[in-house]
């Protein structure tokens, strides 16, 4: 499966891109995604899917765009 | 008293006669401090209707209760006074060396009243307190007049001044510290200019403070900013400081384009927090800061310009100017003349908008910086078609009518921030709510709203939120005197800043009686208001029509096609008035003025007002 992932904010530094496609072997949740691809949850972040929130037991389709930014609080 | 002087200098530039007044326990523990003792003197202190620009106004300006002590980024004040922009309350809160001076020098916090007969400046030292001539910085922008007068007094000062908009009354002038720190937005330099005040230096050299517990104040303290700064090198945030919203705005169509008509751009990565990243030449912190936000770039002339995500957004994406250099021009020219950035981005945006719909003449579009720059010119010396930019969007739609107020973007007169709430009904209920006008910096919901709800919803979990908000950002932060950069930015609880309270005043309090406290401000704050307006009611807490209007929907995107529900955004703002025991018109019944122990100030609105 394909999906594609976009970061944010200082998350970028933690996962080392932007955004980039990610092949991943099956349907994984948002909770088995993280450790797969190297992020280590030491910051709160909120990730959303096709523009809409999901949940770590939510799982991930095929096509998914999968954005994950930290929290903000405004300028 | 520990934690507090009790101590506060009253200076009147009319008659130039300075008291060093005291006041008591009560006072203290019942405001607290920074805003608290701003809304509360200001409401006991001014009478209805007087003129903002006048006399009668009196600027406030107090520290919090942890100002200047060894706390997280504890150099905050707050500068108060009734709003020349709204004919409401105002304030803003600027971090400074001011604040840490202030204290030293034994005030809690500084009344100033009348006017002076020529331009004056305020010279504190410890018990010396003068009224000095201001000549030769009067006339000169924020950056020559710091220059001047660390020359003159050191480096080591503090100074609080304004530039040529608040000499010349610009409505959202605003208050001028330290390199780029600006606050007040509401047009606090306006009242300072209307006073002859160009600025007040204060310098202090007492450095022992009579504290509950200062050692271990000093110990939790100096760990917290040892705390904040090792999180901060973990997680990488100053990098690229507040800035880095601005590509997630884009991404989640909130970013503010083209007077907010659209919500993203495919420019917007040119001036986006990774960009300003790379072309920084210096970074600037306010005193006890341990994660430096001020990320300046060069401009287009050569200055160095500190820009913060609300500049960029309100003078880049939404005046369509993607060029950085240009965007920190704008900037810098804000901070010297001494104009709020975000008001000066939402009026001009609003001015492109006008002449494109054939509401108004004028020779200004979305994109022209340079012309851009002129006009920020002619609005610090009200010159031209400056004198009407320089009153804000709702002065501006009132007087040009023909359905403008539709989209001139504010609340209550104070220019909505960088968020375009186009489709996403809490923050535009926390934009609508906020106590001085449309401001994010009491409740920032977005990221609730997308991950813990979602942004169709306009349940009642979203009011409350905004009120939780409300009383920490808008309550504790503001009235300890300290940044709430660490909370949620860095992850710095929020438990711990009733300790550092505690330490400081020998109280044992908890977030919920620093609640408590946010509840009695917002409802005095909200009396304020409703005593300065005669025929208050609730379309005052009512965002711009144009995010309720269909044919304004993005065409493409993630929210093409929506817009917010006038109707259930009403139901939403009829939660949050349920949720605080205010009636229906957004007034403060009775009975909740009472269990917030403003029983006196109950009775006294009432010769204005009846209460429910």
């Amino acid at each position: 499966m394909k999906i594609k992932l976009k970061i944010f904010g200082y998350l970028i530094y933690q996962f080392g891109f932007r955004e980039k496609e990610v092949t991943i072997p099956h349907s994984f949740t948002v909770g088995e995604l993280l450790p797969f691809i190297n992020l280590k949850k030491q910051s709160p972040m909120i990730i959303t899917r096709n523009g809409k929130k999901i949940d770590s037991d939510d799982k991930i389709e095929d096509g998914d765009r999968i954005v994950v930014a930290p929290f903000f609080s405004g300028g | 008293m520990k934690g507090w002087t009790g101590k506060y200098l009253r200076i009147n530039l009319s008659n130039k006669q300075i008291k060093k007044e005291e006041y008591d326990v009560e006072f203290a523990h019942k405001w607290v401090g920074g805003r608290g003792f701003a809304i509360k003197i200001l409401w006991d202190e001014l009478k209805a209707g007087i003129d903002p620009l006048g006399p009668e106004n009196k600027l406030i300006v107090a520290l919090g209760t942890l100002s200047g002590l060894t706390a997280p980024m504890s150099a905050k004040a707050v500068v108060a006074a009734k709003s020349p922009l709204t004919g409401g309350y105002g304030d803003g809160n600027i971090g400074s060396k001011a604040a840490m001076q202030l204290r030293k020098a034994g005030y809690d916090y500084l009344i100033i009243e009348g006017k002076a007969e020529k331009p004056t400046l305020l010279y504190i030292e410890d018990d010396k307190v003068e009224l000095l001539p201001a000549e030769e910085v009067w006339g000169k922008g924020t950056y020559e007049t710091l220059e001047i007068l660390y020359k003159r007094y050191s480096k080591k000062v503090g100074i609080l001044t304004i530039g040529q908009a608040g000499e010349n009354k610009a409505l959202y002038a605003v208050v001028r510290a330290m390199e780029g720190r600006a606050g007040g937005r509401p047009g606090m330099g306006a009242v300072m200019g209307s006073k002859n005040l160009k600025a007040i230096i204060v310098k202090g050299t007492n450095k022992e403070f009579s504290l509950a517990d200062s050692d271990g104040l000093k110990k939790i303290g100096l760990e917290g900013l040892k705390g904040i700064r090792d999180l901060d090198k973990k997680v990488g945030w100053s990098k690229q400081g507040s800035p880095e919203i601005l590509a997630w705005c884009n991404e989640v169509a909130a970013l503010p384009v083209r007077n907010m008509r659209k919500t993203s751009s495919k420019d917007a990565w040119k001036i986006d927090g990774e960009r300003l990243e790379a072309a920084r030449v210096a970074t600037y912190g306010c005193p006890n800061c341990s994660m430096h936000c001020g990320h300046a770039i060069l401009d287009k002339e050569g200055h160095i310009s500190e820009l913060d995500y609300e500049s960029v957004g309100m003078l880049g994406s939404n005046l369509e100017i993607f060029d950085r250099a240009q965007v920190a021009s704008l900037n810098y020219l804000c901070d010297d003349y001494g104009i709020d950035t975000i008001s000066a981005g939402a009026v001009l945006a609003f001015y492109a908008d006008a002449i494109e719909q054939g509401l108004i003449q004028g020779d200004f579009k979305f994109g022209q910086a340079e012309k851009a720059k002129e006009l920020l010119r002619k609005i610090a010396y009200r010159e031209k078609e400056g004198d009407l930019l320089a009153q804000g969007t709702k002065k501006m739609a009132e007087k040009i009518g023909q359905g403008s107020m539709d989209f001139a973007m504010q609340v209550k007169g104070l220019e909505i921030s960088a968020y375009n709430c186009k489709f996403i009904p809490g923050m535009a209920l926390g934009f609508g709510t906020c106590s001085i006008g449309a401001h994010h910096k009491e409740a920032w919901i977005i990221t609730y709203e997308i991950k813990e709800s979602s942004r169709d919803s306009y349940g009642r979990d979203k009011a409350q939120k905004v009120i939780e908000l409300q009383r920490i950002r808008g309550g504790l932060f503001e009235v300890l005197g300290v940044c709430r950069y660490p909370w949620i930015e860095i992850g710095w609880g929020i438990e711990h800043y009733p300790l550092y309270f505690n330490k400081a005043t020998g109280l044992n309090w908890e977030l919920k009686d620093f609640d408590r406290l946010a509840d009695r401000i917002y409802a005095l704050i909200r009396a304020f208001w409703v005593r300065e307006i005669p025929d208050w009611n609730r379309e005052y807490d009512i965002v711009p029509k144009i995010w309720f209007d269909p044919k304004n929907a993005d065409t493409e995107g993630p929210i093409a096609g929506k817009v917010l529900e006038f109707d259930k955004y009403n139901q939403l703002l009829d939660h949050y008035y349920d949720i605080r025991c205010w009636d229906k018109k957004g007034i403060p019944t009775k009975q909740t003025m009472k269990e917030l122990d403003l029983e006196k100030e109950a009775v006294e609105l009432e010769d204005y007002v009846s209460l429910e």
